[in-house]
């Protein structure tokens, strides 16, 4: 029987998490260009990885760990950007982006709040947020971003009261 | 309103994700893909160039070292050139083997540590040589003149000239780092000369300092108890 080649085993394990990679772009950039440039990095970054993955570890916790890295030293610096350099044929999740834009602010009031409050927090804080968010266990949260699992509960806590102070704020 | 309000709000969105997301065949793109440049590639290529420029100034100046090695007029500038160059090696290689153990699927505070470190490191050996670079000119004079055309720059020279050219590069170190605290925030017209001003004036480092010291911030456990 021929094994399965790495670029197949690859798309396979990606293909049900491919969500994240947008997920992930669209927490740390505004705009659609710098979005699509981030997935592409997020995904070439994955791919160069795929030899070092460690099947012990949950696809989907490499997945986040590589694609929070790539995001967040992308948001850092303003020169980390491979635009032009991965030509739009060769990219490799393809976005309906308008299509998959969140709805007027009319219609879901609590999507555009919600992009709001996570535009505000730093690179760190969001990550965090955007795995609460996902629902992800307070343990698997803590193995992706390598700190203690009752410091996740103690962030997530302090993130919680902010945003009900912020709401209050406003109301 | 409550991040428990937000998550269901959030997770509405993957119903519409799912229809608008779509991977492309990979595999006819994997080799292209791999050989992307990217920013990590471009910084191991650049610290590759600078070790291997700085290493064969080192044999270049090795080579002048031993063929002057009892005349102190040439052999001190010389020295201080050799001297640079091996810093630069160094440091070029410090780096080189920091960017090569990057590996992104580590946790991302320790990744994100590693790397402002990095940029530290790196934002220090730029801030030096830029500043040392000024005291280097008298000693690349007489080397280079009498290495490439065997001409003797203390006798071609007034008597003032090579002192009086050691302490106007003294001189310029100040005067380039007020130019650069000045002028940082006014070179948006160029951005590689606005970087490099920023470089200078420290600005870059203390961001990148503060950014390690919010990432301890981060990994520190917290006293107070959740909710």
């Amino acid at each position: 029987m021929t094994p399965t080649p790495p670029q197949e085993r690859f798309q396979i394990l990606l293909d049900p998490h491919k969500k994240i990679l947008w997920k992930v772009a669209s927490s740390y950039c505004k705009s659609a260009a710098d979005r699509q440039d981030l997935v592409q990095e997020i995904a070439v970054q994955l791919w160069r990885s795929f030899d070092r993955y460690d099947a012990r570890l949950r696809f989907s916790t490499w997945m986040y760990r590589i694609a929070l890295n790539v995001a967040i030293s992308f948001y850092r610096s303003e020169s980390r950007r491979i635009r032009h350099t991965v030509p739009a044929e060769e990219s490799i999740l393809e976005i309906a982006e308008i299509a998959a834009e969140p709805s007027s602010p009319e219609i879901n009031p609590n999507r555009e709040l919600l992009h709001r409050f996570i535009a505000k927090l730093d690179p760190l804080d969001r990550a965090l947020v955007l795995l609460y968010l996902e629902g992800t266990p307070y343990d698997t949260i803590a193995q992706i971003l390598g700190i203690s699992e009752t410091n996740v509960g103690t962030k997530i806590g302090r993130i919680k009261q902010k945003l009900r102070r912020e709401a209050a704020n406003a109301a | 309103m409550d991040l428990d309000d937000l998550k269901q709000t959030w997770q509405e969105q993957d119903s519409a994700l799912d229809a608008n997301l779509r991977l492309r065949t990979f595999a006819r793109h994997a080799g292209n893909v791999r050989q992307t440049d990217t920013a990590g590639r471009r910084l191991v290529r650049g610290l590759w160039i600078e070790v291997i420029l700085s290493f064969v100034a080192t044999l270049l100046f090795g080579s002048f070292l031993a063929d002057h090695i009892l005349e102190p007029r040439f052999l001190v500038p010389a020295a201080m050139l050799q001297l640079a160059a091996v810093l630069s090696i160094a440091t070029g290689v410090r780096q080189l083997v920091a960017a090569k153990m990057r590996d992104d699927s580590e946790p991302v505070v320790a990744v994100q540590k590693r790397l402002e470190s990095l940029r530290v490191e790196r934002l220090r050996a730029t801030k030096w040589t830029f500043l040392v670079a000024p005291l280097l000119w008298t000693p690349l004079l007489i080397v280079g003149l009498k290495g490439l055309w065997g001409l003797d720059a203390w006798a071609a020279f007034p008597p003032a000239y090579l002192p009086a050219s050691l302490l106007f590069g003294l001189a310029m170190i100040p005067l380039g780092l007020w130019l650069a605290r000045r002028f940082a925030d006014r070179l948006a017209c160029s951005p590689l000369l606005q970087r490099l001003a920023r470089d200078l004036a420290g600005r870059n480092l203390n961001a990148a300092l503060a950014s390690l010291a919010s990432l301890a911030e981060f990994e520190r456990e917290e006293a107070v108890g959740s909710n």
